[in-house]
C-alpha cells in the first residue's frame, strides 16, 4: 500500500515536471520583461529579468534553452504557465531560429521585479554577517547544463569555501567534479558532454588556489550521474569538501 | 531650424562671452620629448567644443629629466608623444595631421614600427601613415599565440586567418602571422593616461564576466581591476609602462624602477576633463553638475557603482533644467544616459553573464562607474565595433575601410562566440587575442567618457569622427529609435564630460 502511494506521487510529481528543450520566447511589458518557452502547445513561464545577483537568469535569444522546472498551481504570469523551481541552462551552439521578442500588451505584466528595466533604486544592502560552519562542511557549486561558467551564485558559494578554509586552516579541501544527465519529459536523455567534470574540478581547484586555499586533493567522475527528471539540475556539481 | 536660428540669436553671443573669459588661458600645445617644460598645476586647453582642463593634483609638474617627458628609448619617443595634457592626454587625429605636416612626418610620433601601417612601408609616404592620420591608430602589434607569464604559449580556442590585408602588416613575411616570429597587428588608439585611479579600482578575486581567476600585481599579488588597455593585457600601471617603453619607444635597455615609479606617480596624479564649453561656459561651478570638470575627478571616490537613481554615474543634472537651451539639453542628455530604456542585445559580456538576451535597460547598465562611465567589473564587452555584421566598416559609406579583416574559426569543444558562433570575421578579435577564448572574439574593454571632446575620433579603433557617430553606431546597434533631438541632447551630454 505504502508501495503503491509512493508511486502514485512520482507519477503525479513526474507530471508536474517539464523538461524540454525549446526557444526562449521573451514578452516585453510596461515594466521588465518576461521569458517563456513553449513545450507542446503550451506555453511556461521561466521568470523575468531582474539582476547579476538574482537565483534567476533568464535565457538568451538566438539560443535554445534547456527548462527544468515543476509545474505550480496559480494563474498564469505573463501568458505563462508558472515552473517554480526551475533551471534554465542557455544551448551554447547559437541558433537564429530563436528570435521572438513580443511586445507588450494590455493585461499581461510581469510579476513585481525588485529591479526594473531602469538605474536600480535598491540602496547597498549591510553585507551580512559571514555564515559559521563548524567542522567538516561540503560546499556545492552548481552548474548550468554543459557548461562550466561561473555563475554568481556559484561565485560567492567558492568564495564562502575559500574563507572557510582559510579561517580554520583545513586539514584537506577535496574537490569532486561532476557532469550529469537530463531526463526530459519526452524520455529521451541528454548527457553533458566528457570531460566536463574534469574542467569543472580543475576550474574550482585553480580558483580556490588563487584565494590562497592550500593542500587540496581534486578528482573527478568520468561517467555521467544518472537522471531521475526531477533533481537533475542538481547533479550538475563540484562539490567542496572542507575539513578542519 | 528652428533650434538653429534660436542657437544664432540667443545663445551664441551668450557663449562667445563666456568662452572669451577662456581664450587667454587656452592654447594649443604639442609637448615634445625632453623639451624641460614645466606643467602648472591647472591647465587650459582649446578642445573641440571649448575648453579642456587639465589638473596635475600633485602641484607643478617638471618635465625635465622626468621619465614620461624624456627619451627612454631608440626611437626618439616619450610616454608624452602619444599621452599629451592638450588632448585630454590621449591624442586626436586632428593633431597627428597637423603635425605630420609640422614636422614633414619626421616626428618620432610616426615612428615606423607602430606610427605606421606596417614597418616595411616606404616611411616618408603619407599614404603609410594613413591609420594614424586618419583615425589616431597606432600598431599594435601581438605575439600569436599569446603567452603566459612564464613565456609559454596559452591555450587557444580558434584559428586565425588573414582574409583582407590593406596595410600589409598580417601577411607581411617579416611582420605578419606567418613569419618567423609569428605577430597579429591590430590597430588601436591610445587610452586617455589620465583620472586613472578611477581606471585601476575595482580589482576583484574573481572576474565576474568570466568565472575566472582575476590576473594580478605580479608585485602585490592582489588582483587587479583589468581595464587598462583595449584588452587589459597589462596588469597594472607599471607593467604597462614597462611594456609600452620596451615596445612603443623602443628601447634596448629597460627604464629603472625609479623611472616606471615616476611614470606611475605622474599618471596617478593627473586629471583631464573638459572644463568650459563654448555654450555651457564654465562646468565647474557653486550649484552645478558635482562631477564635472577635473578638480571633480581628483575629489571623487573611485570604485563606485552609479548605476542607480539616487546617486547616478555623472551625478545629478538636475539643476540644469529649465535654464538656458544648451544646459538643459545637457541635462536632458544625462537622463537620456541614465534612464531611456533599450534593448540591449547580444553584447558578449553582457547579455551572455547571465543578465539574459535581450536586455531592458539603459546605457547606465554597462557604463556603470561613477565619473568616469566605465564597467566597473572587468570591463570587455563585444558591443560590435569590430566583429561582422555589426563593426563600424566602412566607417561612412564613403569610406573604404583600411583595418585587417581576420577570420576567427573556433574549434568543435570550445564554446562558440555567444552571438555569431563559430566562423567570425573581424577587424579586431580584442580581449580573444590575449585569452585565446572564442567566447572574447571582439571584445573590447571599455573606455572612459572624460575628455571626449578633445580626443577625437573614438571607439577603440577611430571609427566614430565625432560624438554625433557614436551615438548614430547605438541607435543602430541597439535600435534605439532616439529622435534628433534626443542624439543632439546626449551628444551635449558627453561634450561637457
Amino acid at each position: 500500500m505504502r508501495l503503491g502511494l509512493f508511486i502514485l506521487g512520482a507519477i503525479v510529481a513526474l507530471g508536474q515536471q517539464r523538461n524540454f528543450v525549446s526557444c526562449p520566447i521573451v514578452r516585453d511589458t510596461k515594466t521588465v520583461p518576461c521569458f517563456l518557452a513553449e513545450y507542446e502547445g503550451e506555453t511556461y513561464f521561466l521568470g523575468i529579468q531582474q539582476d547579476i545577483t538574482s537565483e534567476f537568469h533568464p535565457p538568451q535569444l538566438k539560443h535554445e534553452v534547456l527548462v527544468e522546472g515543476r509545474i505550480v498551481s496559480g494563474p498564469r504570469v505573463c501568458g505563462g504557465i508558472p515552473l517554480q523551481p526551475v533551471a534554465v541552462s542557455v544551448v551554447k551552439e547559437v541558433n537564429l531560429a530563436c528570435n521572438t521578442l513580443l511586445p507588450a500588451e494590455p493585461g499581461i505584466e510581469a510579476p513585481a521585479a525588485p529591479r526594473g528595466p531602469g538605474p536600480s533604486s535598491r540602496r547597498a544592502e549591510p553585507s551580512r554577517p559571514r555564515e559559521t560552519f563548524a567542522g567538516a562542511h561540503e560546499f556545492v557549486v552548481l552548474y548550468s547544463f554543459n557548461d562550466d561558467y561561473l555563475e554568481f551564485a556559484a561565485n560567492q558559494v567558492v568564495t564562502e569555501a575559500a574563507a572557510y578554509a582559510k579561517r580554520i586552516n583545513a586539514s584537506t579541501v577535496k574537490i569532486s567534479g561532476y557532469r550529469a544527465t537530463t531526463l526530459l519529459s519526452n524520455g529521451e536523455r541528454l548527457v553533458e558532454k566528457p570531460g566536463l567534470a574534469e574542467k569543472r574540478a580543475q576550474n574550482i581547484a585553480t580558483l580556490l588556489r588563487g584565494l590562497g586555499v592550500a593542500g587540496m586533493t581534486v578528482e573527478w567522475k568520468k561517467d555521467a550521474e544518472p537522471a531521475d527528471g526531477q533533481t537533475d539540475p542538481s547533479r550538475r556539481r563540484v562539490t567542496i569538501l572542507v575539513n578542519p | 531650424m528652428r533650434r538653429l536660428s534660436f542657437v544664432a540669436i540667443f545663445i551664441a553671443p551668450i557663449a562667445l562671452t563666456l568662452s572669451a573669459q577662456y581664450q587667454d588661458r587656452s592654447k594649443s600645445t604639442w609637448i615634445e620629448p625632453n623639451s624641460g617644460a614645466v606643467l602648472p598645476e591647472f591647465d587650459a586647453f582649446d578642445s573641440n567644443e571649448g575648453t579642456l582642463g587639465v589638473l596635475n593634483a600633485s602641484g607643478p609638474v617638471k618635465t625635465e629629466g622626468h621619465a614620461f617627458f624624456m627619451t627612454l628609448g631608440t626611437n626618439g619617443r616619450a610616454c608624452v608623444n602619444c599621452h599629451q595634457p592638450t588632448y585630454g592626454m590621449s591624442v586626436s587625429a586632428t593633431a597627428l595631421l597637423e603635425r605630420w605636416k609640422q614636422t614633414d612626418g619626421k616626428d618620432p610620433v610616426f615612428a615606423a614600427f607602430d606610427g605606421s601601417n606596417c614597418p616595411g612601408l616606404p616611411q616618408d609616404k603619407e599614404s603609410s601613415h594613413s591609420l594614424l592620420l586618419k583615425r589616431g591608430l597606432f600598431r599594435i602589434p601581438l605575439q600569436w599565440p599569446p603567452r603566459n607569464a612564464d613565456g609559454s604559449p596559452k591555450p587557444v580556442e580558434f584559428t586565425i586567418d588573414v582574409v583582407r590585408d590593406p596595410a600589409g602588416c598580417n601577411t607581411s613575411p617579416q611582420y605578419g602571422l606567418k613569419s618567423a616570429d609569428p605577430t597579429i597587428s591590430v590597430y588601436r588608439r591610445p587610452r586617455p593616461a589620465a583620472n586613472l585611479k578611477y581606471v585601476v579600482s575595482g580589482g576583484r578575486p574573481i572576474v565576474l564576466k568570466t568565472g575566472l581567476l582575476a590576473d594580478v600585481d605580479p608585485e602585490t599579488k592582489s588582483p587587479v581591476a583589468m581595464n587598462l588597455m583595449s584588452d587589459a593585457r597589462e596588469a597594472t600601471l607599471q607593467t604597462q609602462a614597462m611594456s609600452a617603453i620596451m615596445g612603443h619607444e623602443q628601447a634596448n635597455v629597460s627604464p629603472t624602477r625609479k623611472q616606471i615609479e615616476q611614470i606611475v606617480e605622474y599618471e596617478s596624479q593627473v586629471y583631464a576633463a573638459q572644463a568650459a564649453h563654448i555654450f555651457g561656459g564654465p562646468l565647474a561651478v557653486p550649484g552645478g553638475p558635482s562631477s564635472l570638470g577635473p578638480v571633480a575627478l581628483r575629489d571623487h571616490k573611485a570604485g563606485v557603482l552609479g548605476d542607480n537613481d539616487y546617486d547616478p554615474v555623472f551625478g545629478s543634472f538636475s539643476s540644469w533644467k529649465g535654464t538656458d537651451y544648451y544646459r538643459a539639453s545637457v541635462a536632458r542628455g544625462a537622463d537620456l544616459f541614465m534612464f531611456r530604456q533599450f534593448w540591449l542585445r547580444d553584447a558578449t559580456h553582457i547579455n551572455s553573464i547571465g543578465l539574459g538576451n535581450p536586455l531592458k535597460r539603459t546605457c547606465a547598465t554597462c557604463h556603470n562607474a561613477q565619473m568616469t562611465g566605465q564597467d566597473l567589473s572587468a570591463g570587455w564587452v563585444d558591443v560590435g565595433t569590430t566583429n561582422y555584421p555589426t563593426w563600424t566598416e566602412p566607417a561612412t559609406w564613403a569610406d573604404s575601410s583600411e583595418l585587417p579583416v581576420f577570420k576567427i574559426t573556433c574549434s568543435r569543444d570550445a564554446d562558440p562566440h555567444p552571438y555569431l558562433g563559430r566562423v567570425i570575421y573581424t577587424t579586431d578579435p580584442g580581449r580573444a587575442l590575449i585569452s585565446g577564448k572564442c567566447v572574447d572574439v571582439g571584445s573590447i574593454v571599455m573606455q572612459q567618457l572624460r575628455g571626449l571632446s578633445a580626443r577625437a575620433p573614438y571607439f577603440a579603433n577611430g571609427s566614430a569622427k565625432t560624438l554625433r557617430e557614436v551615438v548614430d553606431f547605438y541607435d543602430r546597434r541597439f535600435d534605439m529609435k532616439l529622435t534628433d533631438g534626443e542624439k543632439e541632447d546626449l551628444i551635449n551630454f558627453l561634450g561637457v564630460l
